[in-house]
């Protein structure tokens, strides 16, 4: 068996394995080698994503032990920015914060998301229309829905102002409280991703074969047992994927909250990415603003890798793989 | 991490840094004989916008472009403009004094002394004291481009009228017409609490009015034991306790200024009070003509009972500067400099409804749109024995954010007076 | 996301799965069985959801044909009993064409830098056998996490050193880099359904990698490209944080950005802002019209399946 140099680009045919799958090539090793690649045609996206991502990612753990204030050069200080991190009770604040948006958006987005992609899936014209209106929030920007929602909820110009009197409440005001404010943002987060998640649970629920339900119901199941000992284990890799896509999307909200809140009032929704972006690019402690920044990628890789970890979304599966 | 490591780490990011530096193909850079005036954006800009159009006619070498960058963030846009180098604006906007000082630090500013000298005329044309707020280190960065912004209680003539009262006096008519107009179902004072640099306004006339204006020079020279004073615990409780009776109705929190809430609600009645900078003024002239006209009334901060500070005294902005980015070629920029000082451009300013800070500008204030308010504002700085630079631009920018965030939980009653104390006495 | 049928109408974007029964044969299982009543207490759901999503889409183009003085009287809410397009007229005095024509370029930028990018790469990380593929992938796999905030600080400063600060190009850059992970994945998925006897009939035509990648890859991975060029699109279009931190003068300014400014300029003339705001959905929205169905199929194909 002819084991192909990585770079001399399959220009020499290589035999025929006898072994060979209809599947992907997989990981087994001395699989044959068919026309493989040199490693260079990754070499573009890797310098690209490098120069991009990785240097940044160094460079600011490195801007993390200097203080700069935007001019000039940056100078070193040692863990200065770092023990002042560790004191510091808004940042503590923001970890809480941050924690608190994520598992809430979790928690709302994922049952709202999944009921109803598992109903848009069906295939009656009345859902078709509907998932259409649905759809409608994802072609809007998060700052158009940011604008959106901060005239809807302004307490004297919106129509709360007219709302309010009418049930009652006058005055009826969410962004002044700190728990009102707090709740908005994750309100508005959720009408604004859930049509996301809505499609991808529908697309998944559409790959579930139909003979499993006819299966089902030979058997007698109903239609909620189906839900439950059919429907939801076969999303389960909808599900991971979804899951990430929001705990990784919920630590980046922040249009959403400088647009609505600016972080407030006082810190109430000051969570850690608005927290990098004031200490930065507002009060000019950049190097204090990068030590912030390093915290907000070590929760993410944690969280990443333990959703990986727990749920094997990282193997180099086939698409086919779990249907 | 031992230095010596560290050092290295450093040098290896830096090495990487200027190696991507090299692959740069410089792209940018709005040079060519444009020259760029970073401006911040607000309904006073008219008078800029005119100067710029004449600098135009007038010239046929360089033209001026004017940017104007939303006001909510128009100071973190210029130092990111500022700190990207090829991108920075040729001359821009500030306030004067700590808002310019890290470019000085920086050697990025024209120094002016050579232009004043070669134009004797610039230097007398401004009020003296207007012109030393222009300095950092005994050295002119600045000529003044606005009005003077003194802070007023503005009022609603119509709303006080229909509740049949006079504007206030003394503290003890503040405390009778808050419970007046809440009885009448009007919030008592508009304060737009989303862009907390409004509530300031209200603790630096408080400290001001109780303890004098000797409290805030020493937390501005950094001596933040100043925060220790008992004028601003006693000006914290009153906030509180102006909080809780209602004086700022019940969703200040949420109302904004740079969006024109907070002048709304005084327009529409909705609220009988707004303390604000004179440019309110010009604001309500854009947004609500016939109120600005009819029904827009005006006093200055009353005295507080007992209180060490001098009841004239001002606190606002003196004015607002332009500054020049020295960047080898600034002929263009010192020319346009002399619009600032001419008479169309202080009649644009008188027209506008702003108190020029040019030393003739007395006689023309007849012809201001509101005759009797220019002469009010103009007699109130001149008759002031101090005028304090808001606090926000006096101290530098690290301290400054978070002590508006700090009066903005106070507001909100996130923190307790003597919590708000020992946080502002805290921050280096 | 399986290879979609491009030929397919109707108004389901499902794709009969090759070993999956198609959707009509189980039509035959009675029409007794609950699978063909109605489900009302989803149905009941689904109302709800409606009327979430529904009236806040009603208010704001309601309130986009008020006159000012109306919305803020009357609310948005009420029926414009005096429809006017005003707003937006205004919206585009303001020079909002100008922003949507500078979002066009970056999403354009963006895409094709995105699908060059990422479909070079995950033909690499599929067919390559080395530590080189393997680690690659797993970095981009981590990359996933970083969110494109927490190096905002850093990715200015490379900006600026390459002289690129205040351009359309600046947004480009980073925007498509922190768009590769998650296309790079989808492709490497959808590549892996790609058979080897494919590849072993290309090797033994005498091909080399590059009309493999041509001919085969390319082809074959069409609808994986597809759903890149989808959300990068979107990533690109949506953008806020990186143009707000790269750019500053009027004539970069992209939609997101130039919406959040106008914030300032409209002040309470909030039914002009909302005007401006869904000017600014336009594009995107007859862009859903027209390719609904490869939209819809591109965003569920994020999630792998």
């Amino acid at each position: 068996m002819s084991v192909a140099s990585p770079n001399r680009d399959g220009l020499t045919a290589p035999e025929r394995s006898p072994a060979r799958t209809a599947r992907s090539g997989g990981a087994r090793p001395g699989a044959p080698r068919a026309g493989r690649p040199s490693a260079l045609w990754g070499l573009p996206a890797l310098l690209f994503f490098g120069l991009f991502a990785v240097l940044p990612m160094v460079l600011v753990v490195y801007l993390s032990l200097t203080t700069w204030g935007g001019l000039g050069t940056p100078q070193f200080i040692g863990m200065e920015n770092w023990t002042r991190l560790v004191g510091d009770p808004v940042m503590h604040q923001a970890i809480g914060l941050t924690v608190m948006l994520t598992v809430g958006s979790w928690a709302v987005q994922t049952p709202i998301s999944l009921l109803l992609g598992v109903w848009a899936a069906g295939r009656q014209r009345n859902r078709a229309v509907l998932s259409a209106i649905f759809f409608v929030p994802l072609l809007l920007s998060s700052a158009a829905i940011a604008l959106i929602w901060r005239a809807l909820l302004d307490p004297n110009f919106g129509p709360l102002a007219k709302i309010g009197p009418m049930i009652g409440m006058p005055g009826l005001d969410f962004l002044s409280s700190e728990s009102g404010a707090f709740g908005v943002i994750l309100f508005v987060s959720a009408w604004q991703f859930i049509p996301l998640h809505t499609l991808l649970y529908q697309g998944g629920a559409r790959q579930i074969p139909e003979s499993l339900y006819q299966a089902a119901e030979i058997d007698g199941a109903g239609r909620y047992r189906a839900f439950w000992h059919i429907t939801l284990p076969q999303l389960r890799n909808t599900m991971t994927t979804s899951s990430v896509l929001m705990v990784v999307g919920s630590l980046t909200y922040f249009d959403t909250v400088l647009i609505i809140t600016n972080g407030g009032p006082g810190h109430a929704t000051t969570i850690v990415p608005y927290l990098m972006y004031e200490a930065g690019f507002q009060n000019y402690q950049y190097g204090y603003a990068s030590a912030v920044a390093c915290v907000l990628v070590a929760v993410a890789t944690i969280a990443s890798l333990l959703m990986v970890r727990f749920t094997g979304f990282g193997k180099m599966r086939s698409t086919r793989e779990g249907m | 991490m031992n230095p010596h490591r560290a050092g290295a780490a450093g040098a290896l990011a830096l090495l990487l840094f200027t190696a991507t530096a090299c692959g740069g193909s410089g792209t940018g850079g709005s040079g060519d004989g444009e020259m760029n005036i970073a401006l911040r954006q607000d309904s006073l800009a008219v008078v800029q916008e005119n100067a710029v159009k004449r600098f135009n006619e007038q010239n046929d070498g360089s033209k001026a472009v004017l940017n104007q960058i939303a006001p909510d963030g128009y100071e973190d846009k210029l130092r990111t403009m500022m700190g990207s180098g090829q991108q920075a604006p040729d001359m821009f906007f500030n306030w004067g004094g700590g808002s310019i000082e890290p470019y000085i630090e920086q050697e990025m500013l024209l120094p002016l002394g050579a232009t004043l000298q070669e134009n004797p005329e610039m230097e007398d044309a401004f009020i003296p004291s207007i012109m030393e707020a222009g300095k950092v280190n005994d050295t002119q960065y600045g000529i003044p481009l606005r009005g003077t912004q003194p802070v007023i209680l503005f009022y609603n003539e119509k709303v006080f009228e229909e509740a049949g009262v006079e504007p206030p006096e003394t503290w003890g008519d503040v405390q009778d017409l808050i419970d007046t107009f809440k009885q009448e179902g009007v919030t008592p004072f508009a304060l737009g609490g989303a862009t907390p640099w409004t509530e300031l306004m209200w603790v630096e006339y408080l400290v001001d009015r109780i303890g004098g204006h000797e409290v805030f020079e020493r937390i501005a020279k950094g001596d933040s034991s100043g925060w220790k004073d008992p004028a601003v615990l006693e000006s914290a409780q009153i906030i509180q306790d102006l909080v809780d009776e209602g004086a700022f109705g019940q969703n200040f929190a949420s109302v904004g200024y740079d969006d024109g809430a907070a002048s709304a609600l005084l327009a529409e009645g909705k609220a009988a009070m707004h303390l604000m900078g004179s440019w309110e003024y010009s604001t309500q002239l854009a947004d609500a003509p016939e109120f600005a006209k009819e029904d827009l009334g005006y006093v200055p901060f009353p005295p507080m009972p007992d209180g060490e500070g001098h009841p004239q005294a001002v606190v606002g902005n003196p004015t607002n500067y332009f500054s020049i980015v020295d960047d080898g070629d600034t002929e263009a920029e010192t020319e346009f400099l002399k619009q600032t000082y001419s008479d169309a451009y202080v009649k644009d300013l008188v027209k506008n409804g702003e108190i020029p800070t040019t030393t003739g500008a007395e006689e023309m204030l007849d012809e201001a749109p509101n005759p009797d308010f220019a002469k009010f504002q103009y007699a109130m700085v001149r008759d002031a024995p101090t005028f304090q630079l808001s606090w926000d631009q006096a101290l530098p920018r690290p301290q400054a954010e978070p002590m508006v965030t700090e009066i903005e939980k106070l507001f909100n009653k996130q923190v307790t007076p003597q919590e708000f104390v020992d946080n502002l006495a805290a921050l280096q | 996301m399986t290879a979609t049928s491009p030929a397919r109408t109707g108004q389901d974007a499902r794709t009969p799965g090759p070993a999956g029964p198609s959707g009509g044969s189980g039509r035959h299982a009675g029409l007794r069985s609950w699978r063909h009543r109605p489900n009302l207490v989803a149905g009941l759901g689904a109302f709800v959801w409606l009327l979430v999503v529904g009236v806040p889409l009603y208010a704001l183009l309601a309130a986009t044909f008020q006159q000012s003085s109306e919305y803020r009287s009357a609310g948005p809410l009420a029926l414009p009993t005096d429809p006017t397009l005003d707003n937006y007229a205004r919206a585009i005095e303001n020079g909002l064409a100008g922003f949507v024509l500078n979002t066009i370029l970056v999403t354009v930028g963006v895409v094709a830098l995105v699908v060059a990018l990422s479909v070079t790469a995950g033909y690499a990380i599929v067919r390559t056998r080395n530590w080189m593929s393997d680690s690659t992938f797993r970095m981009f796999l981590l990359g996933l996490a970083i969110p494109n905030q927490a190096v905002i600080i850093p990715v200015y400063l490379i900006i600026v050193q390459m002289g690129l600060y205040d351009s359309l190009i600046a947004i480009v850059l980073p925007t498509a880099a922190f768009s590769l992970p998650v296309c790079i994945l989808i492709l490497a998925g959808s590549m892996r359904d790609i058979s080897d006897d494919l590849y072993e009939a290309m090797a033994l035509d005498g091909a080399g990698s590059g009309r493999t990648f041509f001919q085969l890859v390319v082809p074959l991975a069409r609808s994986g490209i597809s759903t890149v060029a989808v959300y990068s699109a979107l990533q690109a279009w949506n953008g806020f944080l990186f143009p707000l931190i790269l750019t500053q003068s009027a004539e970069n300014r992209v939609i997101t950005l130039g919406l959040y400014e106008f914030q300032g300029a409209y002040r309470t003339d909030i039914a002009g802002l909302l005007a401006a705001v869904v000017l600014a959905t336009v594009p995107l929205f007859i862009v859903y019209l027209i390719a609904r169905r490869s939209l819809v199929s591109g965003l569920m194909g994020v999630g792998g399946k």
